[in-house]
């Protein structure tokens, strides 16, 4: 019996944790304080996944998710979304899922630093990341319109914006953006 | 400015273009889906991660992590902007494979506009997976005042303040391909209700709609060991907003 009530506390406990720390005089629900529970309103990996193929109204379930969830949640949306509206085929869109999802920059840090790029883990088995200079908009409208994954429904006038590099230089030191304008 | 000029927006580029191709290939359909953020992240620009970037740093055997927020800021706003000091900013780096984080930087400020402080925690495992976090019990690794460099070249450095927004795009360009994705407010708000370009412009006319145009940035640099280390070399990062 007395086992029992302990452990009914201990769940009634658990459960009400986090309105427990909230009566808590040294909470501070607007500060940084550790107690606080903060809560995931956005999230971003990759520069394509939830902006591009996912709809809109599924924009909040993928911000408040987790890369592990990633491929059970928003793969089939992801290839829909090439082979559906894109028009590109089922192998197209099987690539670009396995290589945005998880929604995370694959880093292969042993790699050397001049394979460095967005995708490149994949493509090239280099560092993969995101470069300040990554023209990551050609790369996905090459991707999903153009040439580059399959030769089959591309969009010629659709397959690069013609803006190619920044409008200032980066800095080849830290903290590498150029300073504000 | 219009929130439709950040980034998770600006990708909305590539999905109107999408729409657009199922508008030529099937009818005309008002329903083609919206690729923007959610209303609330779109509405407060302070919550929009704009691009999140991750390269080589000073050395081989270093690693530079940037997470960029709240652009579009035009240089008269950027005086007194600043990061939320009731949000919680992290970068998460999985080095398992397993999609869970492994090593955690959080980043939170005090104070508001130009001279506020910054302070760094981590790489360090996180308290909680996932998308409820608690501040890791750990002393900071790092604090200081934003739009400067603090820490040590040698080890962890950070950097956190205004620059200049280093995503391009002919933004405008892809307004009049999809003028159904053109922001309510702003000039570019003002471009042709219809489409009136099939195409985007040549490199000697495309125009980067961001030019001139700032951004907060959190900027990172440390030896990539203090990622990979207990998992392996190949690492997964993401970053996330909480409040």
């Amino acid at each position: 019996m007395h086992m029992r009530i302990r452990a009914l506390a201990a769940l009634a406990l658990i459960a009400v944790g986090g309105a427990c720390n909230d009566d808590d005089n040294d909470n501070d629900i607007t500060g940084t304080g550790g107690d606080r529970i903060y809560v995931q309103v956005e999230r971003l990996g990759n520069p394509l996944v939830s902006e591009v193929t996912l709809a809109k109204r599924n924009h909040g379930f993928h911000n408040a998710g987790r890369p592990s969830t990633d491929v059970a949640n928003h793969s089939a949306e992801l290839r829909a979304f090439v082979t559906g509206v894109a028009g590109r085929d089922q192998t197209v869109a099987n690539t670009l899922a396995t290589v945005l999802l998880p929604d995370m920059l694959i880093v292969q840090t042993d790699k050397p630093a001049t394979s460095a790029g967005w995708l490149t883990w994949a493509l090239a088995n280099g560092y993969g990341g995101r470069k300040l200079t990554d023209d990551v908009v050609d790369a996905g409208l090459q991707a999903i319109f153009g040439p580059l994954l399959s030769p089959n429904n591309v969009s010629p006038g659709l397959s690069t914006d013609n803006v190619d590099q920044n409008d200032r230089p980066f800095s080849t030191s830290f903290p590498y953006l150029a300073a504000g304008n | 400015m219009p929130k439709l000029l950040a980034r998770r927006h600006r990708w909305a580029l590539l999905a109107g273009i999408g729409a657009l191709t199922i508008t030529l290939a099937v009818a005309r359909s008002s329903s083609a889906s919206d690729h923007q953020d959610t209303p609330e992240v779109e509405l407060s620009q302070r919550m929009d991660i704009n691009d999140v970037y991750a390269f080589p740093g000073s050395s081989a055997d270093r690693i530079a992590l940037v997470l960029t927020t709240s652009s579009p800021i035009t240089p008269a706003q950027s005086a007194a902007a600043g990061f939320d000091p009731n949000l919680l900013y992290q970068l998460k780096v999985d080095n398992t494979g397993d999609g869970v984080e492994d090593k955690v930087f959080q980043i939170t400020f005090t104070g508001t506009g130009s001279s506020q402080q910054v302070t760094v925690r981590g790489p360090v495992a996180p308290a909680q997976t996932g998308p409820m976090n608690t501040i890791v019990p750990n002393a900071p690794t790092l604090t200081g005042t934003t739009n400067t460099t603090v820490g040590s070249a040698a080890g962890i450095q950070a950097f956190a303040g205004i620059r200049d927004d280093p995503f391009f795009l002919d933004l405008e360009q892809f307004f009049r391909i999809v003028p159904d994705r053109k922001p309510v407010s702003g000039e570019l708000s003002q471009l042709p209700d219809q489409p009136s370009a099939t195409a985007f412009r040549p490199a000697n006319q495309a125009v980067d709609y961001l030019r001139g145009l700032n951004t907060l940035a959190i900027v990172l640099e440390l030896p990539s060991a203090m990622l990979t280390d207990g998992g392996t070399r190949k690492i997964g990062i993401w970053g996330t907003i909480s409040r």
